[in-house]
């Protein structure tokens, strides 16, 4: 009896696969993932905001989850990403990136045990300091490495990815891989339509025998941020205004009765934290608000069309508490902060978040996307609708989906693939990602140190493809 | 097999002393509790229908195999290998079993290799996977073809090569080169390097990466000249040129006789290729994809409807072809090995009768009301299985039903007394059943009965019948023949013999009438005087008599066809015959022509014969005594006078007279 287990050689009839320690990179706009190539889970998940502390020496950066909770004062918490899926401080993105790799992954072996995060003390002040390690042995020079990136990167942004690897890191080969791709890959698809909705950027992108369709590839913000958005708008319109209290305010709370002021005691700040600070604090009360209360009106039709929202007010409300005690059962307003996400005059707006086009909603981005699919290739991608992306999750979401894209193509079949584990749905394109380093095929197609050398960063347009 | 509980019990861990029910029980209020394991259950509850925003992975606590105790633990190394399928030697590592006479498992072996294994492994060269490195094949050609062949008003050289290389980059994906293709004349001016700076690169790449730079070099000066590139192509206009390409390239390598089957049929397939239809043909697919949900839903309710007619109508096909099957041949039945063909003698059906139904009364069954699939019930309703018919069309017999219909009169009623039940006259109407008080026994085909209806007693006389129904549009064998329809029938055919007896006796008088006024002539040149008054007189009676018996015939000859009808019945409907059948008269006639021309032809000769001798070569005494056997034929038909031996020669001959008559008439009338 030899039942395969992590320690026997798997049989090489079984897949294809020949892992090189390959490292996956799939940066996000909420997090960044990375792992080895021919896991299942990226071991290194960690946020892609990142703490700035300005001092009279300089800047301090701080990485990591439990770094950028921490209300310290002048804590500015910051994106390296633009709100349009374009990485806008490459320095910072880079040093995002570098943590994410070195904390979980490689960092024990190449740097200096004090230095990597692996050590750092539980409730240290900064995580790490990534001053010293300018001058540390580079990284990656053991791993090869696969990195995602979106669908309509430019040119130059694809330049810049090789030669942050190859120069920063020093990683002996590099690929280049398009999110969309990677998820139709972890759904075990070559083809097929990757609705991909992250957090500031959701994005259509048609595939076709494993390469995207370039022209087909949409992109729109009405994603998780916005949806978090249209949660402020609700609970800032809606009378009495709802309170919107992170957790770092409240010091201790007692149950109240739902609807009523609550009764907490909270802390006290010297000089409070920023507000950037306190954004991104809302921010994770509003993510669990998505989970727990937000709710797609799954159709047919639209929220707003006919009974469909006498039906919705039928439904059994949810509960939600703030982090102060404060709660309340949400009714049918439940349905409208998602409901922009397919009808553009549903959204609520105000000065700061102008009304979206009718253009970015899903089932026009979707269309859009098709318009450049040859007609005999359209049914066959229609029957391989990959949904991927954290905020696919959001509740009946793909119910929703499924009869917006069934109501615009009634001819061809539709079949939506979305993983019904979370991981899966969050993790899609860097599953797909070591999926594909850890195929034995796949190696031949690494730009090579070598050849970097040889062409300079232009050759990642070339190989890439 | 020990299962968990076993185990537990005999470790005494939990369930070992709680009493047996509740260890049976316990299955089945485990299995929801399953989902989340170690989770405490209003926790898991509170999760509701949601995913929870983590993943759960519950612990397996299933057995694992043992670990097998297999010696020491294998050494594993990072083996380094290059790839074969890359030209620059990257070299990466893969996990590998150390190689090596590593089987003995001494630990003083083990320890010595350890310091071996510090040392670099041999790069390996071989790699499983570089076999999956296939590449295109795509058409070249040297600048003499080019210039000879391949120049096209649309495409420069430089597009050309260009396109070859698109098509060799992307494995002839069509839709994926369409996608990609960006050809910028290398010549223009404006070579961007802020935007889009990638493609130039690649250009500026090219030759050092794809080896062979030997293309470019040549075709700079025909790059130069003006072509002016569309500025979009569409995938149909890149397919066009790349078979054209390929298809010219190929016939000037191996010309059109010398390719082989599959060689020649690629050629026809490149050259068939016709983008203004492929256009076509993708905007009615576009034109298909974009209906409306309204059309696709009439649509399939259209075709819905369409199968549903189509499957009613093959099935009133089938209904229909069973029913006739069942009416004019009887299908063979299965059970009977040796077919109908053994049935034929009355006595073998007389057994088989008795055998059934002996197995009939055998099996006590009161009503067969199987056997009687072409009762009219049957005929109406739905028809039964084809073995019911077959049963049916054998015997009838043994039915105790007495409801027969008149196509299927033949049975043996007299078996079973009891009638079932009387229907009311309304419903017998309706369902066309009919009772009979007393039927023949003994066993008889349908369809002999219908087919006896049509036989007269002679073969003349029958096909003179046919010969007007045939001209009545009756077919051969009647579809559906009910009770009614049969009497109608019956009807029918009795007033066809009439009608013809009836023409018969009026060509045989008007022949007579025409012999003795052909007499009468004669002698009244001959003799004048007395005889001539004698003739006159006789011709008056014999006139009357005639113009007496328009109907006294047609009882006659109902009696010696011998019908068995009652000669009331006959007397009543004699005046309505002959105004009813006045018509058909006249087509009878018409339509006869041929059949009598047929049937009595033979007998023409010898008629004339017959004539010609009574009228010329016998004396007038014997013509007198001629015509005045009609008379006495007549008046034997009142039934005094017994018909004498002469009197059937002549009313033969006279009979053929007639007809001799009746065929020149004919003959007249055609002309
Ligand atoms: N269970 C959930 N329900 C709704 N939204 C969720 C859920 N989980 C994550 N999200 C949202 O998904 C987004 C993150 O998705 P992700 O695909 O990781 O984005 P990115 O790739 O841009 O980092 C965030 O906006 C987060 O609020
Ligand atoms: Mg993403």
């Amino acid at each position: 009896m030899n039942i395969p287990n992590a320690s026997t050689v798997p049989n090489p009839n079984e897949y294809a696969g020949d892992e090189v320690s390959a490292i996956v990179l799939d940066p996000g706009y909420s997090t960044t993932r990375a792992g080895f190539a021919g896991e299942d889970v990226p071991k290194s998940v960690i946020p892609t905001y990142y703490g700035v502390l300005d001092s009279e020496s300089g800047s301090e950066y701080l990485f990591g989850e439990n770094a950028i909770h921490n209300p310290l004062r002048n804590l500015e918490i910051k994106n390296p990403w633009s709100t349009d899926g374009i990485v806008e401080n490459w320095e910072t993105a880079t040093r995002v990136w570098e943590y994410a790799i070195t904390s979980r992954l490689t960092g024990a072996k190449q740097t200096d045990p004090i230095k990597n995060g692996l050590n750092d003390p539980l409730n240290g002040d900064p995580d790490v300091e990534m001053e010293g390690l300018d001058d540390a042995e580079k990284p990656l020079t053991d791993s090869p490495l696969l990195m995602t990136e979106p669908g309509w990167s430019s040119t130059k942004a694809r330049e810049k990815y090789i030669e942050i690897a190859m120069e920063d890191w020093g990683t002996p080969a590099f690929y280049l891989g398009k999110t969309g791709v990677l998820a139709a890959f972890a759904a075990g698809k070559a083809s097929g339509i990757v609705i991909d909705i992250g957090a500031s950027m959701t994005s259509v992108t048609p595939v076709i025998d494993g390469m995207v369709l370039k022209k087909g590839v949409q992109k729109s913000p009405l994603a998780g941020n916005f949806v978090s958005n249209q949660i402020r708008l609700i609970f800032n319109q809606s009378q009495p205004q709802i309170p919107l209290t992170p957790h770092y305010v409240v010091s201790s709370k007692t149950p109240v009765d739902a609807g009523v002021p609550s009764q907490a005691i909270y802390k006290t700040f010297e000089i409070p934290p920023t507000a950037s600070f306190r954004r991104n604090e809302e921010e994770r009360v509003l993510t669990e608000f998505k989970e727990s209360v937000v709710e797609t009106w799954a159709g047919p039709g639209r929220f707003s069309n006919g009974t469909n929202e006498e039906l919705a007010k039928a439904t059994p409300g949810r509960p939600f508490e703030m982090p102060d005690g404060w709660n309340q059962v949400f009714g049918v307003e439940r349905f409208k902060a998602v409901e922009g996400l397919f009808d553009a005059s549903a959204a609520l707006f105000d000065a700061e978040n102008p009304r979206p086009k009718d253009e970015q909603t899903i089932p026009r981005l979707v269309q859009a996307a098709m318009q450049h699919v040859d007609v005999d290739q359209r049914p066959a991608i229609l029957a391989h609708v990959i949904v991927t992306g954290g905020s696919s999750l959001l509740y009946k979401f793909n119910e929703r989906l499924n009869s917006e894209l069934q109501a615009m193509f009634p001819a061809p079949r539709i079949r939506l693939i979305a993983p019904g584990n979370v991981v899966e749905r969050k993790y899609g394109a860097w599953i797909g990602g070591s999926i594909l380093a850890s195929l034995g095929s796949f190696h031949q197609l690494w730009i090579s140190k070598k050849e970097y050398e040889e062409h300079g960063p232009s050759i990642v347009e070339k190989r890439c493809k | 097999m020990a299962t968990r509980r076993d185990v537990q019990d005999i470790m005494g861990l939990g369930g070992a002393d709680t009493p047996k029910t509740s260890i049976q029980k316990r299955p089945k209020a485990a299995a929801p509790q399953k989902k989340l394991l170690g989770v405490n259950r209003e926790v898991a509850a509170l999760y509701g229908e949601r995913p929870p925003p983590v993943a759960i992975y519950e612990q397996k606590k299933t057995y694992r195999a043992k670990r097998q105790n297999a010696g020491p633990a294998k050494k594993w190394i990072q083996q380094p290998f290059s790839n074969p399928a890359r030209s620059d030697g990257l070299i990466l590592k893969h996990w590998r079993r150390k190689p090596g006479p590593r089987l003995n498992p001494e630990n003083g072996e083990d320890v010595i290799m350890e310091d071996v294994e510090n040392q670099d492994p041999q790069v390996e060269t071989e790699y499983e996977f570089a076999k999956y490195n296939v590449q295109v094949e795509v058409p070249s050609y040297t600048d003499e073809e080019y210039e000879a062949h391949l120049r096209s008003y649309d495409w420069s050289r430089e597009e050309t090569e260009y396109l070859l290389q698109m098509v060799k980059e992307y494995y002839y994906r069509w839709p994926l080169i369409y996608d990609r293709y960006d050809f910028r004349p290398s010549t223009t001016p404006s070579e961007p390097s802020s935007s889009a700076g990638g493609d130039t690169t690649t250009n500026n790449i090219k030759p050092d990466i794809d080896a062979p730079g030997t293309e470019d070099t040549p075709s700079k000066s025909l790059a130069m000249l003006p072509f002016v590139p569309p500025a979009t192509r569409t995938i149909e206009d890149l397919k066009k040129r790349y078979y054209t390409l390929s298809a010219t390239l190929m016939k000037l390598h191996t010309p059109e006789t010398a390719m082989n089957p599959a060689e020649y049929s690629l050629y026809e397939t490149l050259n068939s290729y016709d983008p203004e239809r492929e256009a076509a043909r993708k905007r009615l697919a576009v034109a298909l994809m974009n209906r409306s949900a309204d059309e696709i839903n009439e649509e399939q309710w259209l075709l819905a409807e369409l199968q549903r007619i189509n499957m009613s109508a093959t099935k009133l096909d089938t209904e229909r072809a069973e029913l006739r099957d069942r009416l004019e041949a009887p299908v063979p039945n299965p059970a009977l090995a040796g077919g109908l063909a053994q049935f034929q003698t009355s006595q073998a059906l007389a057994a088989l009768f008795a055998q059934l139904f002996q197995q009939d009364r055998s099996k006590k069954r009161q009503s067969g009301s199987g056997r009687l699939s072409l009762s009219a019930t049957d005929i109406i309703g739905t028809p039964t299985s084809a073995h019911h018919a077959n049963n049916a069309q054998h015997l009838s017999g043994s039915s105790s039903n007495r409801k027969t219909s008149l196509a299927q009169p033949g049975g043996g009623s007299n078996l079973s007394q009891h009638p079932t039940r009387n229907l009311p006259p309304q419903l017998e109407h309706r369902f066309n059943v009919s009772t009979h008080d007393r039927l023949t026994s003994g066993i008889s085909f349908g369809s002999d009965k219908l087919q006896k209806l049509r036989q007269a007693k002679s073969n003349v006389q029958t096909q003179k019948i046919a010969a007007v129904l045939a001209q009545l549009g009756f077919p051969e064998i009647m579809p559906i023949p009910t009770a009614r329809v049969a009497g109608a029938f019956e009807g029918l055919v009795g007033r066809v013999g009439k009608l013809l007896d009836v023409r018969k006796v009026r060509e045989k008088e008007e022949g007579e009438l025409r012999i003795l006024e052909a007499m009468k002539g004669k002698r009244a040149g001959d003799e004048g005087g007395p005889g001539g008054g004698e003739g006159d007189t006789e011709d008056k009676g014999v006139k009357v008599e005639v113009g007496e018996e328009g109907e006294g015939t047609q009882n006659d000859n109902e009696n010696e066809n011998g019908d068995g009808d009652g000669a009331d019945n006959d007397n009543d409907e004699g005046g309505e015959d002959d105004d009813g059948d006045g018509d058909d008269d006249a087509d009878a006639d018409d339509g006869e022509e041929d059949a009598d021309g047929d049937g009595e032809n033979d007998d023409n000769d010898i008629d004339d014969d017959v004539e010609g001798e009574e009228v010329e070569g016998e004396g007038a005494e014997a013509d007198s005594e001629s015509a005045r056997q009609p008379s006495e034929a007549m008046s034997s038909r009142t039934g005094t006078a017994a018909p004498s031996a002469s009197a059937s020669a002549s009313h033969k001959r006279s009979a053929s007279v007639l007809s001799g008559v009746s065929n020149k008439s004919n003959k007249r009338v055609k002309k």
